[in-house]
């Protein structure tokens, strides 16, 4: 892989490295176009990104009273959200939704992909149909569940009472037992396709002069996947997961159409407590500050993503 | 003598033709059990979704469910689609904003990912590994996380309840992605191309736009479905950016209608299927282009 770089950096790099100045101005001026380029994309960001976290951390340490200026309270807006007890509760949620919605996606995700790379007839249709629920809206999502679920004429309650399971409907999004588990069955069913075009692009860079040499060398379709694929695979698969733990903490649509955070809180996770604190009761600065708390979260699982993603671009130059 | 090398030969061949076919049919059966799950447990909602779109209200509520609706109906459908009813009015004003807004959105996304997605694949400036780096960080984070700042924000300088404001927010949603596929794509296209044009007395610009962008065309599709279909799905900036009735995308419109005709079932689910077409259709004609360039952009090294 090293050994191309020269080829593909090709021409300006080379050209360039023999009378390129030291000054990292005079470079920055000499290259003046190349800015031009994607000042339009820095420019977007850094008003819609760069500003507003440097305010949600500016709000963080104050409190914002409705009515007249904010106050600065320091680390109280910290310490009331970390002390209290609804946090860790919240936070328990949040791990149980991320991380059994991770798995369980990458799962089927996974499955569908190795399905979707054999060849057969009608592939491009299985194929569009898998990626359905990944396209249409959260929202139209949440409503189709939502009826799906229906404790009285929902088909689940209905279907089971039909074939005698159950003698009274059942309840679920009401039910502080089965709320989670219908949410996480709602989410793995619109993440499992974006898995599953992750783990398919994956695979076609599996080269296919190793597998048949695996296959000459009498290795059976399981030794093929374990030792052939499943290494090649192990970057996209860091990305990939990296990505759905991100997606599923970040998830807001599914929980706050479907239950709203009930019954009794038990699907309120980071997120939507996050716009409940700001937008139902108003309180901009313990939100900014429960904001902040998620953007370290965050930030951290970033670094493993910049290293995963460089990875492979270091290796090209 | 030769009779027998004949079979031997013939048995070799029959052994050489079996073994293979027997290898693939434990796993091919495996396989294709999984595929049959995988397509009901994708189908079954929609189908769902579309049967009871079909049916009375009264039918809807009827216990044990109805695949298939006995008296099937297109009242919800005509109510949502014509412009005469007041429902319809609604609706389509919903629909016509939602197309507005992810149009604009559109356009907006593929003029600047283009040229940054170029210049981050070709030109090696000051800087340039430290900006990917920015763009890629913004992949990780919320866009609920952004979402009080720039409420505020944009209240401060009188943005709040118009159409601009979204377009803005979802522009920089998707500009990451699509930045980082494009460039991908252009990785992918030999640099020499350009030199070619350059001899031919083309400017680096001209170069770019007559040599690279029509080559890059796939990509370019693929960045502008995934556009599209973030501005048409979003729901939270809407939610909280927009107030006026008349303004609302089709998510939160869809939300009023949920609120308003909470027991009407048939209706919201045919509202459901009519704002999920248009994304579903483009996006099944343009897969290939999408699962492309995820393909040639997203996953190598």
């Amino acid at each position: 892989m090293a050994v191309t770089t020269p080829q593909q950096a090709t021409g300006q790099v080379a050209i360039r490295a023999s009378r390129e100045p030291r000054n990292v101005f005079v470079r920055m001026y000499r290259q003046w176009a190349d800015y031009a380029y994607i000042f339009p994309a820095l420019f977007a960001m850094f008003f819609v990104i760069a500003y507003p976290i440097a305010y949600t951390i500016y709000l963080s340490f104050y409190s914002t009273p409705t009515a007249g200026d904010n106050v600065w309270n320091g680390l109280t807006n910290y310490t009331s959200i970390i002390t209290a007890e609804r946090f860790w509760m919240i936070t328990q949620n949040t791990m149980y939704w991320t991380i059994v919605s991770t798995i369980l996606a990458f799962i089927i995700g996974t499955g569908a992909a190795l399905i979707a790379q054999r060849e057969f007839i009608g592939r491009g249709l299985v194929r569009g149909i898998f990626l359905i629920p990944w396209v249409i809206s959260h929202v139209a999502t949440a409503y189709i569940w939502v009826w799906i679920f229906h404790s009285d004429y929902g088909l689940v309650s209905g279907m089971l009472m039909d074939l005698g399971i159950i003698s009274s409907p059942l309840v679920i999004l009401d039910s502080t037992t089965w709320a989670m588990p219908a949410l996480i069955l709602v989410n793995v069913w619109k993440d499992f396709p974006f898995i599953m075009i992750m783990m398919l692009a994956g695979l076609q860079t599996v080269p296919d002069h190793l597998i048949r040499a695996a296959k000459m060398d009498g290795a059976s379709t399981w030794q093929q996947f374990r030792h052939v694929t499943l290494p090649h695979l192990k970057g996209v698969i860091i990305i990939t997961l990296l990505l759905t733990i991100v997606m599923n903490l970040n998830h807001f649509t599914l929980p706050w159409i479907m239950t709203g955070g009930g019954p009794a809180s038990t699907t309120h996770i980071w997120i939507t407590e996050v716009y409940a604190l700001a937008f139902r009761s108003l309180r901009f600065g313990i939100a900014s500050a429960f904001s902040v708390v998620l953007f370290i979260i965050m930030m951290s699982m970033a670094y493993f993503y910049v290293k995963a993603m460089t990875a492979g671009d270091d290796r090209r130059r | 003598m030769a009779a027998t090398a004949l079979s031997r030969e013939e048995r070799l061949e029959r052994a050489r033709r079996r073994k293979p076919k027997r290898q693939i049919r434990s796993t091919d059966v495996l396989a294709w059990i999984t595929l049959a799950l995988l397509l009901l447990f994708s189908l079954v909602p929609m189908a769902w979704m579309l049967s009871t779109s079909l049916k009375t209200q009264f039918a809807a509520l009827q216990l044990p469910p109805e695949w298939i609706p006995s008296n099937i109906t297109f009242e919800h459908y005509v109510r949502l689609l014509s412009p005469q009813s007041e429902v319809g009015q609604e609706f389509l004003r919903y629909f016509w904003n939602s197309i507005f807004v992810s149009s604009m959105t559109t356009l907006a996304a593929v003029a600047i990912a283009v040229p940054a997605g170029y210049a981050f694949s070709k030109f090696r400036f000051p800087g340039r590994q430290g900006f990917f780096i920015a763009v890629l960080i913004r992949n990780m984070f919320p866009a609920i996380v952004f979402l009080i700042p720039l409420f505020i924000m944009m209240r401060a300088v009188g943005l709040i309840d118009t159409h601009l404001a979204l377009i803005i927010t979802y522009l920089t949603f998707g500009l990451p992605l699509a930045i980082w596929l494009l460039k991908g794509f252009y990785d992918n296209i030999p640099t020499e191309l350009e030199y070619a044009a350059r001899i031919d007395g083309a400017s680096r610009f001209q170069a770019f736009i007559r040599i690279i962008m029509p080559l890059s065309s796939p990509g370019i599709i693929a960045t502008a479905i995934y556009a599209f279909i973030i501005a048409w799905n979003e729901y939270v900036y809407a939610l909280t950016f927009l107030t006026s009735r008349e303004l609302l995308t089709l998510p939160v419109g869809l939300q009023r209608f949920f609120d308003e005709y909470v027991t009407n079932w048939p209706g919201l689910m045919a509202a459901s299927f009519v704002m999920s077409i248009p994304v579903v259709i483009i996006f099944l004609v343009l897969q290939k282009f999408f699962v492309q360039a995820l393909t040639e952009g997203a996953v190598k090294s």
